[in-house]
């Protein structure tokens, strides 16, 4: 799987470029128009995370011209605006994903994992730990097989985990994401631990072979057990 | 006051002195000449009676149809002398022939024969009644100054809304601009040198004003970009060391509050940016929006995040309300007015939100009235209060101020109580 980040920062984009390595991934950089015009010239990518603002010109106008050319490339819009004009016109010009900074990094993966695996299996967008295997096109978690019933709240929180495994969540990152900008904020994590106790019950209950352990004490993570 | 009134009173009041004056004059001139004429008359008269007096010949009939009398007296001399000899009056005369007494025109002359015998002689002539003259030139001029004025107004109608078309354009077409929406350009379709000068003036301040709604926007785009990424690469650094894994349990307490740091830096940045985008008009589309169930939803939202707080609160949504405006624009103000509500509260008190009669109540305990004045500024903190930025209501007023809602603010029986009127 190749990658390239679009990025004039440079020290973003040297952290975006080790934890895309660390996942696996063969990752090139482009710091401007220029220089990703010339790469994407010569070479193909199976994801590009594209910075809008870029110090010689404007990501949407590449992303423009990079579907001109034909090319097929699945491209994640980064974006210092998070802007709705932005979002559809990147869209609009074929951008499959849009994330606005700041983002966070197990944010970034998720979004790079579920752009190329919707690019590589069509139809097939089941994700797949251990022996749970949860279908995000119709929110069904199935264990061994068998359908495990949760709550609104738990899948969204398992689904969160299933996207990002083996990484730490911060408990705040995770009750902004689950319950989005109404928990900003909040001085007080209760809420996460009791959804996280019942999911981690259910889980252990249907003989999953994940488990979510708390990290620190400040955060959870995801792991497949031994 | 619209133009057109100001003018047609205007010129009703102007026409009305001008009337006034024409017919006090007009009156005075006609009474003037008809005296000149009648004192031509009587004089006249008076020199064929002085003439016949003094050749001895027979003096005229009275009632030959002229309605014309004269009396005729003898005097003495002291008389004469204590007299002027040609004198012309205005009063009442009885005229025999008609036996009445009517107004009339009088002449008194002195004169005296070759003998030196004096004479008076009286000669009048009924006159035109002041009275009927005056009330019948009121009522001609009443009647003139009202066909005058009709027709004036009426003609000036016409021509004033004939030549001031251009104008309502430009006036309509301002009813319609919006700063931030894309204008069309200003109606200037007119040879009148004014009104395409004032079109191009207009147009000219449109565009300086866009241009400045533009620039503050690429500002605000370019400041966000500029502080997005350097929040970004924290949060990214940060959670690299975290996921690397072989911290120090105090180290990693450390970098979760770096952590917790940087999010409220995100918000703040986030929220700031939002409230700008508001203040510009950035949210023009609108939809129908359910408030009610945008009420139910944050409730239920906060309840479960602000759990721990063992909070009382009512929800009545009674008939509903459905508002047009932008969603996401009235989910902030929802979300924000009743998230006030839960983090403003102390553990176990109670609070009720409530809509009736297009209007949404959110009350809740407080120990003291706040300043309701500066309640709904950035950054005012009134009794500090963990876990508030100071953005929530200002965003609340943001949003209120963009549809025109009101909003207020009242402390009573122990209770805040924030209202916002949709009607």
């Amino acid at each position: 799987m190749k990658i390239l980040i679009v990025e004039d920062d440079a020290s973003l984009r040297e952290i975006i470029h080790r934890a895309l390595a660390a996942e696996g991934y063969v990752v090139e950089t482009a710091s401007t128009f220029f220089e990703a015009d010339s790469k994407l010239a010569g070479y193909s990518y199976d994801c590009i995370l594209l910075d809008v603002m870029l110090p010689d010109g404007s990501g949407l106008d590449l992303l423009e011209h990079l579907r001109a050319l034909g090319k097929r490339e699945n491209v994640i819009i980064i974006s210092a605006r998070d802007s709705v004009e932005d979002k559809v016109t990147g869209l609009e010009f074929g951008a499959d994903d849009y994330l606005p900074k700041p983002f966070h990094t197990a944010e970034l993966l998720a979004r790079v994992k579920s752009v190329l695996r919707r690019g590589r299996t069509a139809g097939e967008l089941s994700i797949n730990l251990g022996n749970v295997s949860l279908k995000p096109e119709n929110r069904v978690v199935s264990i061994s097989g068998k359908e495990l019933p949760l709550l609104k709240k738990e899948y969204d929180i398992l689904f969160y985990f299933m996207q990002r495994p083996s990484h730490v969540i911060d408990k705040a990152v995770l009750a902004e994401a689950v319950w989005g900008d109404y928990a900003d904020d909040a001085d007080n994590f209760q809420f996460v631990y009791a959804q996280i106790k019942n999911l981690r019950r259910k889980l252990v209950d249907a003989a999953a072979t994940i488990e979510i352990v708390s990290v620190y004490g400040f955060g959870y993570k995801l792991v497949v057990k031994e | 006051m619209r133009l057109i009134y100001r003018i047609v009173v205007r010129l009703g009041i102007a026409l009305f002195v001008i009337m006034s004056l024409w017919a006090t004059m007009f009156y005075f001139a006609m009474v003037d000449e008809i005296r000149d004429e009648t004192d031509d008359s009587l004089e006249d008269y008076s020199s064929l009676i002085i003439t016949r007096v003094l050749a001895g010949r027979e003096l005229p009939q009275v009632g030959d149809g002229s309605n014309n009398s004269f009396t005729l007296t003898p005097i003495d001399a002291a008389y004469a002398a204590a007299r002027p000899h040609l004198k012309y009056e205005d009063h009442n005369f009885y005229i025999a022939e008609k036996q009445e007494t009517e107004p009339a025109r009088v002449l008194t002359t002195i004169f005296h024969d070759e003998q030196g015998r004096y004479y008076e002689l009286q000669v009048a002539t009924p006159t035109f009644e002041k009275d009927d003259l005056f009330h019948a030139l009121l009522s001609w001029i009443v009647l003139l100054y009202l066909v005058l004025l009709l027709i004036t107004l009426g003609v000036t109608t016409l021509i004033f809304y004939g030549n001031m078309r251009p104008l309502y354009a430009m006036l309509q077409w301002l009813d319609k601009y919006k700063p931030g929406v894309k204008p069309s350009p200003v109606p200037v379709d007119t040879q009148v040198k004014e009104f395409d000068r004032l079109g191009r003036a207009l147009q000219g301040a449109v565009d300086r004003s866009e241009e400045l709604v533009e620039r503050q926007s690429q500002f605000i785009g370019n400041a966000s970009h500029e502080l997005q990424t350097p929040l970004a690469i924290i949060g990214n650094r940060v959670e690299w060391l975290l996921d690397e894994g072989n911290l120090t349990e105090e180290q990693a307490a450390e970098l979760f509050k770096i952590q917790s740091t940087l999010g409220r830096a995100v918000r703040l940045n986030k929220t700031l940016l939002l409230l700008t985008k508001i203040e510009n008009g950035k949210f023009p589309e609108s939809t129908m929006v359910d408030v009610a169930a945008l009420v139910e939803e944050a409730v239920e939202m906060y309840n479960e995040i602000y759990s721990s707080r063992q909070m009382q609160v009512k929800v009545d949504v009674g008939e509903g309300l459905k508002v047009e405006m932008n969603e996401s624009l009235a989910t902030t103000m929802v979300s924000n007015l009743i998230k006030n509500m839960y983090v403003h509260s102390a553990e176990g008190s109670s609070g009720s939100v409530r809509i009736s009669s297009g209007r949404l109540i959110v009350e809740n305990d407080g120990e003291q009235v706040l300043d309701g004045e500066r309640i709904f500024d950035r950054f005012y903190q009134g009794p500090k209060s963990k876990g508030s930025m100071g953005l929530g209501l200002p965003l609340v007023a943001a949003v209120c101020r963009t549809y025109s809602l009101g909003i207020s603010y009242q402390f009573r029986q122990g209770r805040h109580c924030f209202m916002v009127d949709f009607s």
